[in-house]
């Protein structure tokens, strides 16, 4: 998010009685994090934007400029300053916790994340009423952000209030999708899945070829879509997928080899292994 | 009066001259029929009135007109939709209501060309039974203190000199003859006006901030979403004086030094569209927006954007999301919006009647704005008040002034009689708000006291209930609003909402334990501050207020299983009262179900099978006789 | 929305598309503006528009999606020619909405939400149209009808069903089935 001007030097704060070193411009929990402190998240994730919405990581923020007045803040988007005070386990603090998670495990009471940061609160069972057919999304949005930065925004949010759900275009396979995983990954509760079986993948009912290595012809972990989209988007050398892991491992080791014996033979200049690469 | 296609006001004299022009030509001394045209008065067929109106006025010979000297105007709404389709004649302010398009020739022929007083037409005053001629003489609008709304329904929207001759466009002209930014700045702030939006923010603090935050452009925004249901100032005031609001938006743009200004309109105010257009559109035209307004170096034209029908995009950052063409999903304000708003530039957003007030304040002064009112809020506050009083509408009074005063004094008091209709409750504020007993109806209304009381100013709806609204079914309905309404981005407000209507549906049911009502407090507590943004924030209010005021409607529920109040259907069931039936059968062809039998005909009496009855209570609602009874 | 209700989609003819993203710069910020001159264009959001809409404005269609579906102004689905929107805001509420809407819904044998399969009504609950203190009220397309009683509300349905005024009701064909006409029937009986 934004920056706060501070300038850059670094600064001091309190979280839970202790002084913490925080940086200008970041957040409130990276800086406790960094003095290890833990803050319980769901919907953070270092690979996007934070974003706010599981309400997990909120704290009680105070400074003695504000005369006893205290606020509770999502450390995630809160930005550090100089003499905050910060307490992460007070009453106020454990009370949305709990039901916060009371509330997501009526939503996904199957779900073991859930279940476990859920007891850790003393919440063993949901005191609200269970979701019909429930599944595992606790709708944190870390699916649809990063496929929307390191992707496509093949699905998104659908509807909203009490019906949101992550979702693709009219609930079919979404034509925008490169099978790259990365919403499957990023996913704290395994809602997303999908299969792999020789060199096709499938995820959200899509199906789609795996990358082969240009050697051997073993499938490589990224589709050809997604290869296509790394050249074309990002702008990423298609040498960097066209072979396999070992492959590659090889290759670089021949590499070295080749390296080392002329080194051994006194010669100082490099062989140019692209070009050999290549020329195979 | 093809005002659009009059020249550009080359400088700010020129325009002064052409306004003080207006006020000595024919025109002005005109007498007015004035039509109201709001959507209040249109559903009740004003539009058909205003066509007779013009039909008869045209075919009166060309000598009398003249003589007459008359024009027609199409306004805004009066404020008293209930008793439309309304027209007044102005100067002389005769007030008549509920003119059907058959009352026309008469109308036109003794009223208008006779100058008699046809006194069938007139407002019959509930408490003396006395017919009322006089506009101002009227209880409704006699108790009512008009600053925002004070131009609407005595000009036709749509014409730029009609604003002109009510000194429209004086205060910009104002400003921009000499004064600086900063002036209108320190204007505003003196005025100490608040957000009329809900919040009741200081709006030249707001103003300042922007203006000292980093980043350019600024942008300029007004806040006519009005998503709460029961509110429909804005509405009128972007119908009925859109003018006012342009020029209110000119002065803040000019104080803040930008150029853009957009306004946010409600989807399902179609008519608010049109008459904005409109008038933006003639303001350009006359140098009144855009490039080089009266000819000075300000520079500043709206663009409108129609909302999607969303509640939740009335929140401010949600509304910059619609504008940017997003989903309204709120964000977190740790950075304020005059920082970071629209476009992640410094933005001000403001309410519509916000913005109305601005030009009245430098015209009249900070002084004078800030002698009205309460110590901390100051000026008036116009409430839409509906449900069951007598005089539903638009009500702009002075801050300050008591429930009682607005609900019994302007609003006429109770609209049914007896003990079902004696008042209960008062919801202010919406869905953030809450419901206050009689014994708060002494409050004096500001920003302050209603919070203070467990309620909120909110945009300005004012429900009056009896005692056949029940209050769990109030809370219930709000929270089933609220979850529909709800972004569904943060989980206090998205599942927490949503298991507050799952309990009190409970409790509605009959289903409800004393746990329940432990329970949804606790909850209330976790939602109203766990919750990302107002909506969810302040989303247990009712709930919190009936509890507060009306615990024991709840307890009754639960214990008793009863719903005092008639309404909850599981709690209740419906029967025909024999000895009051006169076997008309309204009933039967009402019943959806056939849940009615009986053949009065042959002898039977209606008997309501409650198996089959499901409870809608249209039966009840079309006996003339109030045979149909609910226990 | 329950299968029998599930209205016939007819064919789109995306000229009608081009013309409206002509009247916009190709810029992301207009994609609700578009759709809404869609929705008013076709009476609902066609799965073609969207796509050529995602293109032209550089939105991933995923986004367009998620916005057609976020706000209450857009269909996925064909509205009716005649939608009866039944205001269900608080003052409205409390003056008996909930029995206009359950006489509309019984009357026009569809939930609200949906649309009647010969597309001739669709039904609609609504916050607050600004229209108060007329409660209850029902809009029809853009006209408010106040006070509302069950009679009126029958005669509105009738009225309609009559397609005297709606824009090309001349060439739907009249199912004698329709809920319309039966409604009418059961109050004649
Ligand atoms: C859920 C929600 C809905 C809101 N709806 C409106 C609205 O319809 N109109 C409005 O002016 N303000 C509304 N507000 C308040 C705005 O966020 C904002 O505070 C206001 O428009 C600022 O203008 P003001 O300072 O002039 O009041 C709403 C707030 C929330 C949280
Ligand atoms: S409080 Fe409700 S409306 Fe506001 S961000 Fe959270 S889910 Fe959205
Ligand atoms: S991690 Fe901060 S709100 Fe989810
Ligand atoms: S509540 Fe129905 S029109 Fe406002």
């Amino acid at each position: 998010m934004s920056e706060v001007n501070l300038g850059d030097a670094p600064f001091t704060m309190t979280i839970d009685g202790k002084r913490v070193e925080a940086r200008p411009g970041e957040m409130v929990l990276a800086a406790a994090k960094r003095a290890g402190i833990a803050i319980p998240t769901l919907c953070e994730h270092k690979a996007v934007e934070s974003f706010g919405s599981c309400r997990l990581c909120m704290v009680e923020v105070t400074k003695a400029a504000w005369k006893g007045w205290k606020g509770l803040m999502t450390a995630c988007l809160y930005p550090a300053a100089p003499d905050l005070i910060i307490e992460t386990q007070s009453e106020r603090v454990l009370h949305v916790r709990r039901n916060v998670l009371d509330l997501l495990l009526a939503r996904c009471p199957d779900s073991t994340l859930i279940q476990r940061l859920a007891a850790e609160h003393g919440v063993q069972q949901t005191s609200f009423s269970v979701r019909e057919q429930p599944d595992l999304c606790i709708l944190c949005g870390l699916c649809v952000r990063i496929c929307e930065s390191a992707a496509t925004s093949a699905i998104s949010t659908v509807k909203r209030g009490h019906h949101r759900e992550i979702g693709t275009p009219w609930g079919g396979p979404p034509p925008a999708c490169i099978g790259c995983l990365a919403c499957a990954h990023v996913c704290p509760t395994g809602h997303i899945t999908f299969e792999e079986h020789g060199a096709t993948r499938a995820i959200w009912g899509r199906s789609f070829e795996l990358q082969r290595c240009a050697e051997c012809g073993a499938p490589l972990p990224i589709t050809v879509e997604q290869a296509s989209f790394l050249v074309e988007r990002q702008a990423l050398d298609a040498s960097y997928f066209s072979r396999c892991e070992s492959c590659q491992r090889r290759a670089t080791a021949q590499t070295f080899g080749r390296l080392a014996r002329w080194q051994k033979l006194g010669l100082t200049q490099e062989p140019d292994a692209r070009q050999e690469g290549g020329k195979r | 009066m093809a005002e659009t296609a009059q020249a550009r006001f080359a400088s700010v004299e020129a325009f002064l001259r052409h306004a003080a022009l207006l006020k000595t030509s024919p025109e002005a001394t005109q007498r007015r029929v004035l039509v109201c045209l709001g959507t209040g008065c249109m559903a009740s067929g004003a539009r058909e009135v205003a066509a007779a109106l013009e039909r008869a006025l045209a075919a009166l010979p060309a000598e009398r007109r003249v003589a007459l000297n008359l024009c027609m105007k199409k306004t805004g709404c009066h404020g008293f939709c209930e008793k439309g389709p309304l027209v007044v004649l102005w100067p002389e302010a005769t007030f008549y209501k509920g003119v059907k398009p058959k009352d026309v020739p008469e109308l036109v022929e003794r009223g208008i060309v006779g100058g008699e007083v046809i006194e069938r037409l007139l407002y019959v005053d509930p408490k003396t039974g006395k017919p009322v001629e006089k506009y101002g003489a009227i209880d409704f609008y006699a108790r009512q203190t008009r600053i925002a709304m004070r131009n609407i329904g005595l000009m036709d929207p749509a014409n730029l000199d009609d604003y002109l001759l009510r000194d429209g466009y004086q205060a910009l002209a104002k400003v921009l003859a000499g004064w600086s930014p900063e002036q209108v700045l320190k204007e505003i702030e003196q005025a100490k006006l608040r957000g009329r939006g809900g919040g009741g923010f200081d709006a030249g603090r707001k103003w300042r901030s922007c203006k000292s935050a980093k980043g350019t452009p600024r942008y300029l925004i007004c806040n006519g979403d009005e998503g709460d249901p029961g509110a429909f100032m804005d509405r009128s005031l972007m119908e009925g004086d859109p003018h006012g609001v342009i020029e209110g938006m000119a002065i803040a743009a000019f104080a803040l030094e930008t150029r853009e200004g957009t306004i946010y309109v409600r989807q399902e105010y179609p008519l608010a569209v049109e008459h904005l257009e409109r008038a933006i559109a003639d303001a350009r035209a006359r140098g009144l927006l855009g490039e080089r307004i009266l000819g000075t170096d300000f520079s500043f034209d709206i663009q409108i954007a129609r909302g999607g029908g969303a509640f939740v995009c009335g929140e401010s950052s949600a509304l910059m999301r619609s504008v940017e063409g997003k989903v309204g999903e709120p964000r977190a304000k740790y950075v304020h919006a005059t920082d970071k708003g629209l476009w992640d530039k410094p933005t001000v957003l403001n309410n519509v009647e916000t913005f109305v007030n601005v030009p009245r304040i430098v015209e009249k002064g900070a002084a004078w704005y800030a002698s009205i009112g309460t110590a901390r809020s100051k000026g008036t506050k116009a409430f839409a008040l509906t449900g069951k009083v007598k005089n539903t509408g638009l009500v702009e009074v002075e801050m300050g002034t008591s429930l009682r005063e607005i609900i019994f004094g302007a609003g006429g008091g109770m609209l049914v009689d007896g003990p079902k209709g004696a008042f209960k409750a008062v919801q202010t504020g919406g869905p953030s708000g809450g419901c206050l007993p009689e014994s708060l109806l002494d409050l004096p209304v500001d920003f302050d006291s209603l919070t203070d009381a467990g309620s909120m100013m909110g945009s300005g709806g004012m429900i009056v209930m009896d005692h056949s609204t029940c209050m769990v079914d109030v809370a219930r309905y709000f929270l089933s609003f609220l979850t529909d309404e709800s972004c569904g981005k943060c989980v206090p407000c998205r599942e927490g909402l949503y298991q507050m209507y799952r309990i009190l549906s409970r409790i509605a049911e009959g289903q409800g334990t004393e746990a329940d009502l432990a329970k949804i407090e606790d909850l209330s507590q976790a939602v109203a501050v766990g919750s990302l943004c107002a909506l969810g924030k302040s989303g247990p209010t009712p709930v919190l207020s009936t509890l507060r005021y009306f615990r024991h409607e709840y307890e009754a529920h639960i214990k008793e299983k009863r719903c005092p109040a008639g309404v909850c259907k599981a709690l209740i069931t419906y029967s025909i009262d024999t000895s009051a039936c006169d076997g008309c059968g309204a009933c039967l062809a009402a019943c959806a179900s056939d849940a009615i039998t009986g053949t009065p005909k042959k002898g039977e009496t209606f008997q309501i099978n409650t198996l089959q009855c499901d409870k809608c209570g249209a039966c009840a609602a079309v006996c003339k006789r109030g045979a149909v009874a609910i226990s | 929305m329950s299968a029998q209700s599930q209205p016939q989609f007819p064919p789109v003819d995306l000229a009608a598309t081009e013309a409206i993203l002509a009247r916009y710069a190709a810029e992301p910020k207009h994609l609700i503006s578009v759709l809404q001159d869609l929705q008013l264009h076709y009476r609902y959001l066609p799965r073609e528009a969207l796509e050529r809409v995602g293109a032209a404005l550089g939105v991933p269609l995923a986004k367009v999606y998620g916005v057609a579906t976020f706000y209450k102004a857009f269909s996925l689905t064909p509205r009716g020619e005649k939608i009866l929107r039944v205001c269900t805001g608080t003052a409205c509420h409390i003056r008996g909405a909930p029995l206009i809407l359950s006489e509309l819904q019984s009357r026009l044998k569809i939930a609200a939400g949906e649309t009647t399969p010969d597309l001739r009504f669709s039904l609609e609950a609504v916050n607050c149209v600004g229209a108060c203190a007329l409660a209850p009220v029902v809009m029809e397309n853009d006209t408010a009808h106040g006070n509302l009683s069950v009679t009126k509300v029958r005669r509105l349905v009738r009225s309609g069903a009559a397609g005297s005024r709606g824009r090309g009701s001349a060439e739907l064909p009249r199912p004698d089935d329709s809920p319309a006409k039966k409604a009418e029937e059961s109050e004649e009986s």
